[in-house]
């Protein structure tokens, strides 16, 4: 997987012809990624479902329309990917990204947004999704960034980079080691908020892109970690009389 | 022998004792005054009906000094058995408990015209019982009026409250009893002595005494409360009016997320499909493409509207976060590198809409200069709030410009310190060739909310032409 340089620009961002081109002819030999979707509005699903197939090496194996079909449904497939619509009816995107998360931790999930909202991309992080597209963003760039997911290497906005800290600094207090950043992490997250690139950080801190990548990745799952934990804290804070009749 | 000396002796002894006597009475006299008799202007004894051992006797009596005339000089002389209250008016005056001597008060200066009220509050110990009174006052016309103790009191039953100020009697309380006439046994015919009390001058009142005083904080306070309450009321309406609009603004956000949102981004998938199930040298494509670049442009402006209207976006973080994604955005296809240094959120500071609206615009005009005139490689985007302001500062390395050698009005800093004006903000641009540009946008938080405060008092329809400045719908379409 990392013969490839990973692209360091976030989706939607620019798309670096050369990489597309040598990915185009790499993956032809093997199975396609499979890809589940899930979307309420039927003419959005369809239009989407046709979109992800006409990319080469994806296919889509199965477009649900509800949260609750989502996870019914889902984890039979063991997609590659899941494109999840972040409104859902009833149980919402972000809900339906951590209960399938749970159920398929290898399993990257991307969250689809109609509108450029930051606050609700850093939750949606926080639920466990790996990354996130804009509806309108053009076909060849979500290629990009499907493949950018899937390397693991999900790029990570300067302003995600700000909420990610804050968001660690703050909860400090409820966290162990295994889920505290690393003062690596934390640097590399400082140098994204600041503006700079994953190209411009591995040149300054003089570490390879990849080396950059898996810092974020390692982020990007201490995220998931220490959310989840928190929200089992907060289900024991919330229920005193449980908690005193089990211990 | 013996005994004739001691009849002597007993009766030199009966002299002296008679001499003592008469020279008191002669005291006694001086003292009174004018009159020959120190007895003059009494009444006679009265009393309840009943009498018995600790007993408490309430004697009451009206009186009226014509207003025609003023007093000259007045004097109460009294004595009871065995103790008593005197108050004229409700004023306490004096009080006396030995029924051998009386009692003189001068009340010249108590007694103006109109009526009069005096009570006695008498007690007896043991045996008999009495009140003995005599008031006598000195017109200036020469007249004299007597009020003396007699069956024109009334008693007052012990139950009665503010009997002594009462200007008029019920008919239920009983006229006094006359026990003994003056001079009658079982009391004195001469009292062993006169006392004459201290001239009674009329209470003088304070300043917060005085009744136009008290009056006048009364009404001072009624007014003070009264804003109050009206402010009270203000505020509500005020907070109801922000959060109908804050309501309506959610609404708003969400028609445009749901219904324009939604059939946009459908409009661009449906395009993309068509697109891509079309050869690719079919000319239909390419405008195909543009229809498509355009849709997507128009779902960028929608983004900005949306998060304008937001009310949940109005806090500094959204407004930085926002602001630099935008940035970012921009100059992604010029050669500018873009670098933050945002300030860490501290306090809760609101945004609301007018000024996250100027203060973007302003940033987008300013970064609108750099990429056009300033050939910069490196733009810093600083964004802080130190106090109650807000200060958006952007710094680029590029050629800079010398402010004075700028045509007026041919470029868009007017444009900018306009907007920025609008919201009571200032705009800071300095700048020497070669050395970039520095562009301060400051806001300050404080003042607006001042200002907004003593509009309301002010002006009853400031809240709501400040509600109307903030609706999106004029904002955005005017």
């Amino acid at each position: 997987m990392s013969i490839i340089p990973s692209t360091q620009e976030a989706p939607g961002l620019r798309v670096s012809k050369p990489l597309v081109a040598t990915q185009v002819s790499q993956p032809t030999t093997k199975q396609p990624y499979k890809v589940a979707l899930v979307e309420d509005q039927p003419k959005v699903r369809e239009s989407w479902t046709r979109l992800i197939s006409s990319l080469p090496d994806f296919s889509c194996v199965c477009s649900c329309a509800t949260g609750e079909e989502a996870i019914r449904a889902i984890p039979h497939e063991k997609p590659d990917v899941i494109l999840m619509d972040i409104f859902l009816p009833r149980m919402s995107g972000i809900e339906c990204t951590t209960r399938l998360k749970e159920a398929l931790p290898e399993t990257q999930i991307v969250i689809l947004t109609a509108m450029d909202d930051q606050e609700l991309v850093f939750m949606a992080l926080e639920a466990g999704a790996d990354g996130y597209l804009l509806k309108r963003t053009k076909p060849s760039e979500l290629r990009s960034a499907l493949l950018d997911v899937l390397r693991g290497g999900a790029p990570m906005s300067s302003q995600i980079a700000r909420r990610v800290i804050e968001s660690f600094r703050r909860k400090t207090k409820i966290r162990d080691e295994a889920t505290r950043l690393s003062v690596r992490e934390e640097q590399i997250l400082q140098l994204l908020s600041q503006g700079y690139s994953n190209k411009a950080i591995a040149h300054k801190l003089d570490i390879s892109i990849d080396t950059v990548c898996s810092h974020l990745k390692h982020v990007y799952s201490k995220m998931h970690v220490s959310s989840r934990t928190e929200a089992v804290v907060r289900y024991m804070s919330s229920k005193p009389s449980s908690q005193a009749s089990g211990s | 022998m013996v005994a004739v000396y001691a009849w002597q002796l007993a009766s030199v002894r009966a002299q002296e004792t008679q001499t003592n006597e008469l020279l008191d009475m002669e005291i006694a006299a001086a003292a009174q005054g004018p009159g020959p008799d120190s007895t003059n202007g009494l009444g006679s004894w009265i009393w309840d009906a009943h009498t018995f051992d600790r007993q408490s006797c309430l004697l009451w009596r009206s009186f009226e000094v014509p207003t025609t005339t003023t007093v000259t000089h007045a004097q109460i002389r009294m004595t009871a058995d065995n103790e008593y209250f005197l108050s004229l008016d409700g004023r306490e005056l004096g009080r006396g408990v030995e029924w051998h001597e009386l009692f003189d008060y001068n009340v010249t200066y108590l007694l103006s015209p109109g009526k009069h009220v005096i009570a006695v509050s008498a007690y007896n110990a043991s045996d008999s019982a009495g009140m003995i009174f005599g008031l006598q006052i000195d017109l200036a016309d020469g007249q004299t009026m007597e009020i003396k103790s007699d069956q024109n009191w009334r008693i007052v039953p012990s139950s009665e409250e503010g009997w002594k100020t009462k200007t008029k009697a019920p008919d239920t309380w009983p006229t006094a009893t006359i026990v003994a006439p003056l001079g009658g046994s079982p009391w004195w015919t001469r009292p062993s002595r006169v006392n004459t009390m201290e001239t009674l001058l009329p209470v003088k009142l304070r300043l917060w005494q005085t009744g136009w005083f008290q009056i006048s904080s009364l009404s001072l306070c009624a007014a003070t409360i009264f804003l109050s309450l009206r402010l009270i009321g203000k505020l509500a309406i005020h907070r109801r009016e922000r959060w109908l609009l804050q309501r309506e603004r959610a609404r708003i956000a969400r028609d445009i997320h749901d219904d324009l949102g939604s059939r946009m981004t459908q409009l661009v998938l449906h395009g993309e499909v068509a697109q891509s199930e079309l050869a690719s040298d079919c000319s239909t494509r390419l405008q195909i493409e543009r229809i498509c670049q355009e849709a997507r442009e128009v779902l960028c402006t929608m983004d900005e509207i949306l998060w304008e209207l937001n009310p949940k976006r109005d806090t500094f973080r959204d407004f930085a976060s926002y602001v630099c994604g935008y940035a970012q955005g921009f100059l992604k296809s010029t050669q500018i590198q873009c670098l933050f240094d945002v300030a860490p959120e501290t306090s809760s500071i609101v945004l609301e809409l007018p000024f996250r609206r100027a203060l973007l615009m302003a940033v987008k005009e300013t970064l609108n200069n750099a990429v056009k005139h300033s050939e910069a490689t490196e733009l810093i985007l600083r964004i802080a709030h130190p106090g109650q302001k807000l200060v958006v500062t952007v710094c680029d390395n590029g050629k800079g410009f010398d402010r004075t050698r700028l045509k007026p009005g041919r470029n868009g800093l007017s444009n900018i310190v306009q907007r920025l004006e609008e919201v009571g903000g200032v705009c800071e641009v300095t700048s020497h060739p070669g050395q970039g540009c520095r562009t301060e946008l400051s806001v300050s938080l404080d003042h607006r909310l001042r200002w907004n405060t003593w509009g309301w008092v002010l002006d009853k329809s400031q809240h709501s032409d400040q509600a109307n400045k903030a609706n999106p719908l004029e904002a955005n379409y005017s």
